[in-house]
């Protein structure tokens, strides 16, 4: 099979992915305690504005036509209005995409830089003191909560010391660099620790494997080794393991957004839960589907490059 | 000599004190919300987030000073009732401008009140009720009235009576007026209130700038405001608000949880603000004679209702909840702050060998009561702690439910609850707005509790037409006598709002209604 028939048959499993999920989010929804027009309208509106409010969402009409409506709107682009902030939803998921992605992207980038070479510090010295440090450090890290995390990195590096910004996002890329530094750091903390435990077995197996001692027994030299061989057979294991945090990474903006005052999905997320939303709710949760299943798609497009056995299976 | 030198000395150090406390123009106040606006239109706007701005940017014709309760003119230089209450004649200010310096007029004010009055546009039109029709007047309006109206001069002081730009408006694109209203709210557009919009970033960030044209005149006798700009930064974490006050990035932060009050009290760098405020917590008792799965109800007698009253210990839920820094309701339909509070003495002090009796003779003893509580929130967590063991003593079981607030407002709207947790605020500076919500049965059964007093529902009703105000206030005090002693809630407590901002930031206030008001607020350099 070739690359581009991979990536067309990788591409249209989605779809039916795509259609369960906007299922599964509308039924869920839906089954929310609570009435989704008081939720909107606050406590003080009279029966007559719930009523509008409810006209108005189509909360009327049997549930199998507002899933039609739901899927047809979706469909053509229309994801509805937001009852909160008054807006297209699309428009209000647009503006907030960058951000969430950028975190994202940042969180995902230190998590290699600082996962990757621990973990081969840690392989390189299995058992050793230098790896029972490591492994220990990460374990804390591992087992602490994220918000938690958050709001140490808060009071000591940004309220106390004062070398970041205590929230928010900046205008420009090196104060998104900058604003977005702790909170980053914050869910990093914790994806390092999962990819390091990961990588450091992986490059401990490849490290025994045969192919690795005959490239020893011909001489080459440890550092071709390790870049040649061992990098790149260890890492097959750790991109999938990677792919799968990003998602976790993406639900955990939802608090990481709202410690650090960062205006993006997750934040508008818990927002749009709180107010019952419905529109802005399901136009989220579809558009993290949507992330997500890219996510899953490039991590088999890069271990498909890295293990091109997958390609032909 | 001696006494020479003293007096130039005092005379010296006054003049110190009066250069310190001298107004000090310029700068920008970074402002830290826990929420923010989605629509600033007098009309539309119907969450807190979206009400308190709106007066910052949009004036009304009358004005309420800082203690929530006293009117004084706004845009009108004055007003005339009729008197038979049925026609009030409004004069504008001479020379008032919208900040893009286009004279505020007649027509405007037409155009203003004629929007707050539609009952097809935005929430609050009932507030105006009473509005038959608005004619213009060579220098202001006048307002025809159906019925005389005793809430109207303050209605007139209100966020959704303030004044709009009419060519303005009408220029906004979309096709009707709810979409025109949304694209008000861009940055530039004529505004009549002390700031207008500059920027705005939805959900981050928004920026009001000085409105150039503003009427007010500040202590320097130059026009309001001092400030140059407030710039609003959205954080709705709590701690986060806190911390970036603390390193220096903000001026202010509001919503301060009470827990932290002390701890900003004694930092020098912070002045801790607790405004007064019309927030009153209180818990809705149901009083329906069957609960709502048909079973009998133990509380629908009031000697039950009063028996929970006696058995709860307002004092100290002040002090676990809100660290002393609220206090106990003593009027029981509102906070001290609303106008015609009747200050009734403490509402049920705490007395457990009283609550035992009525308890006993009412046949609540033994009863298992569910009490539902706010999900996540610490302060009802520590209330349903509490209560469990006071209302413990009286041979009551206390259950708690944790609920969302939609599910709260659900169960709440069809009585299927025994006693849950609620708060108020006023919007408007009447207490019509909190009577009518709380113990009004027409409108929403008592705030949910099926408590429905014909006294007291004739009584409000004669209220809302009586512009005698010693009649009115008269009123006032029998309703605040039935709902007293009827005891539909059980009467907790009032809550200040807790603002902290930074030492050098003066002038700033939060009203009793909560409104944020920057128009008189300054840096010190």
């Amino acid at each position: 099979m070739s690359s581009l028939s991979y990536l067309v048959s990788r591409l249209l499993q989605i779809i039916p992915t795509f259609l369960l999920v906007m299922v599964v989010i509308f039924l869920l929804v839906r089954m929310l305690p609570g009435d989704p027009a008081i939720a909107m309208a606050d406590a003080k509106a009279t029966e007559a504005q719930l009523e509008l409010i409810r006209q108005k969402l189509g909360l009327n009409e049997p549930l199998p036509m507002q899933f039609l409506y739901f899927v047809k709107n979706t469909l053509t682009g229309d994801m509805g209005t937001s009852i909160l902030l008054k807006a297209p939803v699309l428009e209000v998921i647009l503006e907030r995409i960058p951000v969430t992605a950028f975190l994202t992207i940042y969180a995902v980038c230190l998590s290699i830089l600082i996962a990757g070479p621990l973990a081969f510090v840690a392989a390189l010295n299995k058992n050793g003191m230098l790896d029972i440090a490591i492994r220990s450090g990460f374990q804390v890290g591992l087992s602490t909560p994220v918000f938690y995390i958050g709001l140490l990195l808060l009071t000591f590096l940004a309220a106390s010391l004062r070398l970041f910004p205590v929230g928010g996002y900046g205008t420009t890329f090196l104060q998104h660099l900058h604003h977005l530094m702790l909170p980053a750091l914050t869910v990093a903390l914790y994806t390092s620790a999962i990819i390091m435990r990961n990588l450091r077995s992986a490059v401990i197996e490849v490290l025994d494997a045969e192919y690795v001692q005959f490239a020893r027994s011909k001489g080459l030299t440890r550092s071709v080794i390790l870049g040649r061989h061992v990098l790149r057979n260890a890492l097959i294991s750790t991109v999938t393991l990677l792919g799968l945090s990003i998602g976790n990474l993406m639900s955990g903006t939802l608090v990481t957004e709202t410690v650090f005052a960062v205006p993006g999905l997750g934040r508008l997320m818990l927002e749009a839960i709180f107010a019952r939303d419905y529109p802005l709710i399901q136009g989220l949760t579809l558009t993290f589907a949507v992330m997500v299943s890219l996510v899953f798609l490039f991590t088999d497009m890069v271990q498909a490059w890295l293990d091109p056995r997958l390609r032909l299976s | 000599m001696k006494t020479l030198l003293i007096a130039a000395l005092a005379g010296v150090s006054m003049l110190a004190i009066n250069s310190a406390q001298a107004v000090e123009r310029g700068g920008t106040l970074t402002f830290a919300r826990y929420d923010d606006s989605n629509l600033v239109d007098p009309v539309y706007a119907d969450r807190n987030p979206d009400i308190w701005m709106v007066t910052n940017l949009y004036d009304t014709l009358l004005r309420t000073k800082a203690d929530g309760k006293t009117i004084v003119p706004g845009l009108a230089s004055g007003y005339e009732v009729s008197a038979d209450g049925k026609a009030i004649s409004i004069t504008l200010r001479d020379g008032i401008k919208f900040s893009d310096g286009s004279p505020i007029t007649a027509a405007d004010v037409k155009f203003s009140l004629e929007r707050a009055v539609n009952p097809d546009f935005g929430p609050w039109s009932g507030l105006l009720g009473s509005v038959e029709s608005i004619t213009e007047t060579k220098n202001g309006v006048t307002l025809s009235m159906k019925n005389p109206d005793p809430t109207i001069i303050s209605i007139l002081a209100t966020f959704n009576t303030a004044i709009v730009s009419k060519a303005a408006f009408e220029a906004a694109p979309g096709a009707n007026d709810q979409e025109k209203a949304t694209a008000l709210f861009a940055p530039g557009t004529p505004v009549s209130g002390p700031f207008t919009l500059k920027d705005r970033t939805r959900g981050s960030t928004m920026t009001f700038s000085a409105n150039p044209h503003y009427w007010r005149q500040g202590e320097d006798g130059k026009p309001l405001p001092y400030l140059d700009e407030v710039s609003f930064v959205v954080i709705p974490d709590d701690a986060t608000r806190i911390l970036k006050l603390q390193a220096g990035e903000v001026n202010g932060a509001e919503f301060v949880p009470f827990s932290r009050v002390a701890e900003l009290e004694a930092d020098p760098a912070i002045n801790m603000e607790l405004f007064p405020s019309t927030r009153i917590i209180y818990a809705p008792i149901n009083a329906r004679e069957t609960r709502a799965d048909g079973s009998p109800n133990p509380m629908a007698t009031k000697e039950a209702r009063q028996a929970l009253n006696y058995a709860t210990n307002k004092g100290a839920l002040v002090q676990l909840i809100t660290h002393g820094t609220g206090k106990s309701m003593t009027s029981p339909l509102m906070a001290s702050t609303t106008q015609l509070a009747h200050d009734g003495g403490p509402l049920y002090p705490y007395d457990p060998a009283k609550a035992k009796e009525l308890a006993k003779s009412s046949g609540l003893e033994g009863a298992e009561i569910t009490l539902s509580t706010l999900a996540g929130s610490s302060d009802d967590a520590t209330l349903f702690a509490a209560i469990q063991q006071m209302w413990g003593a009286i041979g009551v079981n206390v259950k708690v439910e944790q609920v969302d607030n939609p599910t709260r407002g659900a169960k709440n709207r069809s009585g299927e609850f025994d006693v849950h947790t609620y708060g108020w605020v006023n919007d408007v500076n009447d207490p019509a707005q909190v009577a009518g919500w709380l113990g009004y049965y027409p409108t929403r059964k008592a705030v949910g509790t099926g408590w429905n007093n014909a006294e007291f529902n004739s009584l409000f009703e004669a209220s809302n037409t009586e512009i005698d105000p010693e009649k009115r206030s008269e009123q006032y005090k029998r309703m605040q006598e039935i709902y007293r002693d009827a005891a539909p809630l059980l009467f907790l407590y009032e809550t200040p709002f807790a603002v902290a901002l930074s030492a050098n930031v003066n002038g700033y206030l939060q009203t009793p209604l909560g409104n944020n008001e920057f128009s008189s607020a300054w840096i010190a350099k």
